[in-house]
């Protein structure tokens, strides 16, 4: 596997109201390497989010934010950047695909225009140039009819449609990172498959970093290279999707892996549940944060804040913040 | 689209039918007999009853509400809106004379709250919570809550009587416009520079201005581009409804600056009891409320692509 292409290291995002406030992601990371697609999984309100695009200032406005921590993106450090070089490397290095694309392109601007821009701006392509690729991006991504639809307004375009041009729109000026929020929690269960498998050929051929932000575990099994597991805004077990799909480790991980339906076993409804809620954010404890709703909890796991270690021997590193588990199981750990 | 165009039109058309026919039951059962004005006019204290009976024949002043409205709306369709009793001009001549001054007053206005508005309303967002935007606020409270004929006469004490910059009374240039438009533009300006800021404000944190930082705009590039459209159908609609406003305002304004427009005319006829002076300017300021309020809804509607180009079925 190659170098990462954007990493990030002890992030530490504390968002503000002026009512309260809220360690959203505590002491999380996550790294990604060209050609690879990294999922973050975890529930809502564990951070995913925030922690994906906090770092690229793309928080909605009105919430404070004191983020802390790296995050380098091709080898820049982007936390330090001034408002302009992020906005630059937003706009050209970053391509975000968002949940609904019915809200998220503005309804007073034609889509086939956004995409010449970006060209422009980004790939360096004259005006002429911008707009035959914004032309030949609209029908890569499946949307047929791409000149007719070049001079539509939003609101002229189906969900499915529109995500297909969202997904054009992040494309256009080039990424090297394409990160992608949910890209499909917003559309219908047919469309959710076509988009998942735009984003797997893209992919492909482009060999771009792909960050998958999802609770979709289906998804990630169509996806996903690695898998990062996100729990009360920490990393609770990251490894290669089969290692954390097939021999999940930590108990939340396990828990949320028994939680999701297979249509394929005999005994399709059973699945169960997590028992508990995931902790308030605005009171935090030490200690592990699952603790409370864990089958394994032990005293120390209240007072003590569990290491990520890695464990086994793959040629793609497994970690996991479960020292109960190691020891209570006899996992090897090479930390 | 053409359906909803034509059904606005006829709305329009009805309400100022029903509002002229309001106003001409309200101005004849207002206390005052204009027969007996018009007597006295015309023989001074020597009119007598008879007199007065006679030409309230003639008028057809005897005759059922209904059948004078109808006689008058004819005649209104026509342009005939009859004789000043005041002046003893035909009203379409009053018309002539003034109407250019009260529309130089409202579009010199107009044009000053819509450029001071969105000025101010950009200005704030774009500070979002700094010294400015605070600054902006106070300035729009105070503009929004001090009468126009306060305004007037300070500015007039200001930039008159102590500064001597400009005239205080009458049309000489484009300086003497000042204070009037300033005036005129005050309240407007203030309530519309809220609604950009407000507007703005909701407008940034709605998923596509994410989108719009995503695509590597600056917050001001998110502002102008993705947001500023977005708030034009509010921001037409609420300036429609504050430029028929300021027709009110105009009443004030060119009495205070002696500007001979309609509005002036409107008070000079009240206190007259000019009673056809006042229904054909009552019908005048009637024609304008409907048919701006209109204009702008149609503008509203062409500025909003849902509603420009409806979804292919």
């Amino acid at each position: 596997m190659s170098a990462p292409i954007y990493q990030v290291e002890g992030l530490v995002i504390d968002l503000y109201t002026p009512t309260v406030s809220v360690r959203a992601v505590d002491g999380a990371g996550f790294h990604v390497a060209p050609g690879e697609t990294l999922a973050i999984v975890g529930e809502s309100g564990s951070g995913k989010t925030v922690m994906t695009l906090g770092p690229l200032g793309l928080l909605p406005e009105g919430v404070a934010v004191d983020l802390r921590g790296t995050a380098r993106a091709d080898g820049k450090d982007i936390l330090s950047m001034s408002p302009a070089e992020l906005s630059r490397m937003r706009g050209g290095f970053f391509g975000v695909i968002f949940q609904d694309p019915m809200s998220a392109l503005n309804p007073m601007l034609k889509i086939g225009p956004q995409l010449a821009r970006q060209a422009q701006l980004y790939a360096g392509l004259s005006a002429q140039e911008a707009k035959k690729e914004a032309v030949s991006l609209l029908a890569r991504s499946g949307i047929p009819d791409p000149e007719d639809r070049y001079d539509r307004y939003p609101h002229e375009l189906s969900g499915g449609m529109l995500q297909r041009a969202m997904i054009a729109l992040a494309l256009a000026a080039r990424p090297r990172v394409l990160i992608a929020d949910e890209p499909t929690t917003a559309l219908d269960a047919t469309v959710q498959a076509q988009i998942l498998a735009l984003i797997r050929q893209i992919q492909k051929e482009d060999g771009i970093a792909v960050i998958l932000i999802t609770h979709d575990i289906g998804a990630v099994s169509v996806l996903a290279d690695r898998v990062a597991v996100l729990y009360a805004g920490q990393v609770a077990e990251e490894g290669s999707a089969i290692d954390v799909l097939t021999a999940p480790l930590h108990p939340y991980t396990r828990g949320l892996l028994a939680s999701v339906p297979d249509f394929r076993s005999e005994n399709a409804t059973g699945t169960k549940e997590i028992p508990g809620i995931p902790p308030n954010q605005a009171q935090l404890e030490a200690g592990c944060r699952f603790a409370d709703r864990c089958e394994l909890v032990q005293p120390q796991c209240r007072t003590h804040r569990p290491p990520l270690v890695k464990v086994g021997t793959g040629a793609v590193p497994h970690r996991v913040a479960c020292p109960v588990v190691i020891t209570a199981e006899g996992i090897v750990t090479h930390d | 689209m053409q359906r909803m165009f034509m059904r606005r039109v006829v709305l329009a058309l009805l309400l100022m039918l029903a509002a002229t026919a309001l106003t001409f039951w309200l101005v004849t059962a207002a206390p005052g007999n204009v027969a007996a004005l018009i007597a006295e006019r015309a023989a001074g204290a020597g009119a007598d009853g008879e007199m007065i009976a006679k030409i309230a024949d003639d008028l057809g002043l005897n005759d059922p509400l209904p059948v004078r409205y109808a006689r008058w709306l004819g005649d209104a369709l026509t342009g005939d809106f009859g004789v000043s009793l005041r002046t003893g001009k035909p009203m379409a001549e009053e018309f002539a004379e003034r109407i250019p001054m009260t529309l130089a007053l409202l579009t010199g206005g107009g044009v000053l709250a819509l450029v001071l508005s969105l000025a101010m309303g950009i200005a704030g967002a774009a500070s979002n919570g700094g010294i400015v935007d605070r600054l902006l606020h106070g300035m729009a409270l105070i503009g929004a809550s001090t009468p126009n004929f306060f305004v007037a006469a300070m500015l007039v004490i200001v930039f008159s009587v102590w500064l001597g910059m400009v005239p205080t009374f009458g049309v000489s240039g484009l300086t003497s416009w000042l204070l009037p438009w300033i005036t005129i533009a005050l309240f407007p300006a203030s309530v519309l520079a809220r609604v950009v800021r407000v507007n703005l404000q909701d407008t940034m944190s709605r998923p596509f201005a994410t989108t719009g930082f995503a695509k590597g705009l600056t917050r001001r590039a998110v502002l102008l581009r993705e947001a500023l459209p977005n708030i034009a159908i509010p921001y037409m609609t609420t300036f429609g409804a504050q430029f028929t406003l300021m027709i009110i305002g105009a009443i004030v304004v060119e009495r205070v600056f002696g500007l001979n427009g309609v509005g002036a005319f409107f008070i000079e006829a009240i206190r007259f009891r000019d009673f056809i002076g006042m229904q054909a300017t009552l019908t005048l300021f009637v024609v304008f409320f409907v048919s701006i309020n209109l204009l702008v809804d149609l503008l509203a509607m062409l500025a909003d692509p849902r509603l420009r180009r409806p979804k292919k079925a």
